[in-house]
């Protein structure tokens, strides 16, 4: 029998472990995050934060424990659970030797999108790509390859979006251009964001969750956050100062 | 899950989108056909310098096929390896993982490109090969049964060589990984391919029990070899790509 999912939350995870090896890189980590929802993941490098994102995400197969993305299993309803989830990470996710259009297109197809071409044109003009669209992504500045991987993840229209470190390596001017995106689109969507940068996760965020060692140190809704409390539990956790 | 009409037609898309941008991808770059194309004429003028101190007693068509299946092997070793590195570059692997997509589909998109590439390949390298080795000589079957032969061995390498560069992808030594597992595991079929190439090439000089009865055995073998192994990669990939 299947078990019974609440309706209110995007994600369900329970006693989730993920060990690689003998290193455990998520330990018992359960929460849920209602829909709509905006959570930031904080936690030092090798805390477990992408390792949570690629579980959710279907990538990687929890070791022990259950997770549900929007109801669905992430181990018995992958299939069914990819299209409702879209990724944007650090990583373009794109081919350089495709074009801007091409990308789009290849994705479309794997997405099984009905009328792909016009998807496709309506995300590069939301993008404001749409006069490079038949140029190779190799001769994109990293702003660009960051907007058309928004786009890409997009293309199904997921409910649930991930985004890993995607201001890593972004100049200002892009950051805007990825601000205003994820503000245009907040409403619909619940998003969950690991990253580096305190200040951004957290005006960003409706949920902070801080992580070390595979374990959760802190999960809060945003009402509830005392800004200089939480950066202090971040930089005990981290052990660095916050900038 | 019984597969319905609708997800026969999706899965036919998702195919086709991944074998069009393989192709379109080294149809733009070359750096498969360019780097196996070279590799193989490399390898046959080595041939061509070892056999040219043989004299006229030594009839090189005794070992034709096998030199010739050899300079295949390798060379299609080469490919096997970009096909999937390509895929590693920029995430790209994870952005098809990321899709709604049945693992196998991925597996046979990919081995599809690898067979088509390393069939090119062929077609370029058999002539070239005959001229350099067996010109002057009359092949004692007909060329179609050389032809077959090329093509249900080159359906193993493509196949098997498509997962097992799948498995060596993400390890640290892929090159020297992917061609350790490949030679002992493709020994049947080349084994097979071998015996069956050699019967087209010498006839009865070579088998006195009757070529063309080795033919079909061996041709036997080699295709039984490729359901085999095809199936165990349909079953597999799904572990083997998630790994």
């Amino acid at each position: 029998m299947t078990e019974q999912t609440n309706q209110e939350f995007a994600l369900e995870v329970r006693e989730v472990s993920r060990t690689f090896g003998a290193r455990k890189a998520l330990d018992k980590v359960d929460f849920d995050l209602p829909r709509g929802a905006f959570l930031s993941i904080f936690g030092p490098n090798g805390a477990g934060k992408s390792t949570l994102l690629k579980v959710l995400s279907t990538l990687t197969i929890p070791s022990k424990g259950k997770a549900r993305v929007m109801g669905l299993d992430v181990v018995e309803d992958s299939v069914p659970l990819r299209e409702k989830i879209g990724f944007i990470s650090h990583n373009p996710l794109l081919y350089p030797d495709l074009s801007a259009e091409e990308n789009l297109e290849f994705f479309a197809e794997l997405y099984c999108l009905e009328n792909p071409k016009e998807r496709v044109r309506e995300l590069l003009v939301a993008v404001e790509l749409d006069h490079r669209r038949l140029d190779l992504v190799r001769t994109f500045s990293r702003g660009m390859i960051q907007r058309l991987s928004i786009a890409r993840s997009l293309l199904h229209e997921p409910e649930v979006i991930f985004l890993d470190e995607p201001y890593s390596g972004l100049d200002p001017h892009a950051m805007d251009i990825l601000d205003g995106l994820i503000e245009s689109i907040r409403d619909q969507h619940t998003f969950v964001m690991v990253s580096h940068d305190l200040a951004k996760g957290l005006q960003l965020c409706s949920h902070a969750l801080i992580l070390s060692k595979g374990k959760i140190v802190l999960f809060q809704d945003k009402e509830f956050i005392d800004e200089d409390e939480f950066a202090a539990t971040y930089r005990s956790t981290v052990g660095l100062g916050v900038s | 899950m019984a597969e319905t009409p609708k997800s026969r037609m999706s899965s036919w898309r998702q195919f086709k989108a991944i074998l069009r941008k393989d192709i379109v991808m080294e149809l733009r770059t070359k750096e498969m056909l360019t780097s196996m194309g070279l590799y193989a004429l490399l390898v046959l003028v080595v041939y061509y310098l070892a056999l040219a101190q043989v004299g006229s007693k030594f009839d090189v068509g005794y070992i034709a096929a096998g030199l010739l299946w050899l300079a295949i092997i390798f060379t299609s070793l080469l490919g096997l390896n970009r096909s999937l590195v390509h895929e590693k570059d920029q995430g790209c692997l994870d952005a098809l993982l990321l899709s709604p997509i049945d693992r196998p589909i991925i597996f046979f998109g990919k081995s599809v490109g690898n067979l088509l590439f390393l069939l090119i390949v062929e077609v370029i390298i058999v002539p070239m090969f005959y001229f350099f080795f067996l010109s002057g000589q009359t092949l004692a079957g007909p060329f179609w049964m050389l032809a077959l032969v090329l093509l249900v061995g080159s359906i193993g390498i493509a196949g098997m060589g498509t997962m097992l560069a799948t498995m060596s992808v993400n390890t640290k030594g892929k090159d020297f990984i992917l061609a350790v597992m490949f030679i002992p595991i493709m020994f049947p079929l080349l084994y097979a391919c071998v015996g069956a190439a050699t019967g087209v090439v010498m006839g009865d000089a070579a088998f006195v029990d009757g070529w063309v009865q080795v033919y079909w055995r061996s041709l036997g073998i080699a295709a039984g070899y490729d359901a085999i192994m095809l199936l165990a990669a349909f079953g597999l990939y799904e572990f083997i790509i998630g790994a």
